[in-house]
């Protein structure tokens, strides 16, 4: 497994872990558990500490670049779509039910969990790339 | 309406590398990519750019012709 691929599998670990802890401390600190979104940082750190450069040997190539592209390009979509998505149903649902508000707590969730589905999706998409040219053969 | 078919890219570096006694490592080193690259390369699952074609062909002193074909 290359440094790249880690950094995918580490992408999709962090946030599925994430999401669940926000949501299993949500009985203990309600809105606060978003707190568990910051475990997203270590996507960060754990990528520069498996992209360090190892003496002579290429550590990331023009595969590596084409695929975190790609993934990237699917992240970043899948989480503006599910946002568009899920601001669109608040903003009707509001609007219907007679409110005419949205809650804060419920933007703040919907920010986090972007963030998740995006380094999520991406981490997702990089695995699946990789296996398949791993398989091909 | 039926969409055109991707036409394939082989290549034959395997038999190249495993002629020159090199290992995948060695070829990796070579031309500038990880040894997971070379393997997809092998199996024909990753079509390279231009440039890495060309510098694995100069590797084995060949065109790439020689190295990559196209199967349409």
């Amino acid at each position: 497994m290359n440094a790249m691929e880690k950094v995918a599998w580490t992408d999709l670990t962090v946030s599925v872990v994430a999401v669940a802890a926000a949501t299993l401390l949500v009985p203990w600190l309600g809105s606060r558990a978003t707190s568990a979104f910051a475990l997203l940082a270590l996507t960060a750190m754990l990528s520069v500490f498996f992209m360090r450069p190892r003496g002579n040997r290429i550590v990331i190539d023009e595969r590596d670049q084409e695929i975190a592209k790609k993934a990237t390009s699917v992240g970043v979509g899948t989480a503006w779509f599910t946002l568009s998505a899920a601001v669109a149903t608040a903003t009707v649902w509001a609007s219907y039910s007679n409110t005419h508000e949205v809650s804060t707590v419920f933007l703040n969730w919907l920010i986090w969990v972007q963030f998740a589905i995006c380094f999520g999706v991406k981490g997702l998409a990089s695995v699946v790339m990789y296996r398949r040219q791993r398989h091909a053969s | 309406m039926p969409r055109k078919k991707e036409p394939t890219l082989s290549n034959c570096i395997r038999d190249l590398r495993t002629k020159s006694a090199m290992t995948q490592q060695e070829l990796a080193d070579r031309v500038g990519v990880t040894r997971q690259t070379i393997v997809a390369l092998e199996g024909g699952a990753y079509t390279p750019s231009l440039a890495l074609a060309l510098r694995i062909a100069k590797v084995f002193s060949k065109t790439t012709d020689d190295v990559f074909q196209l199967d349409e």
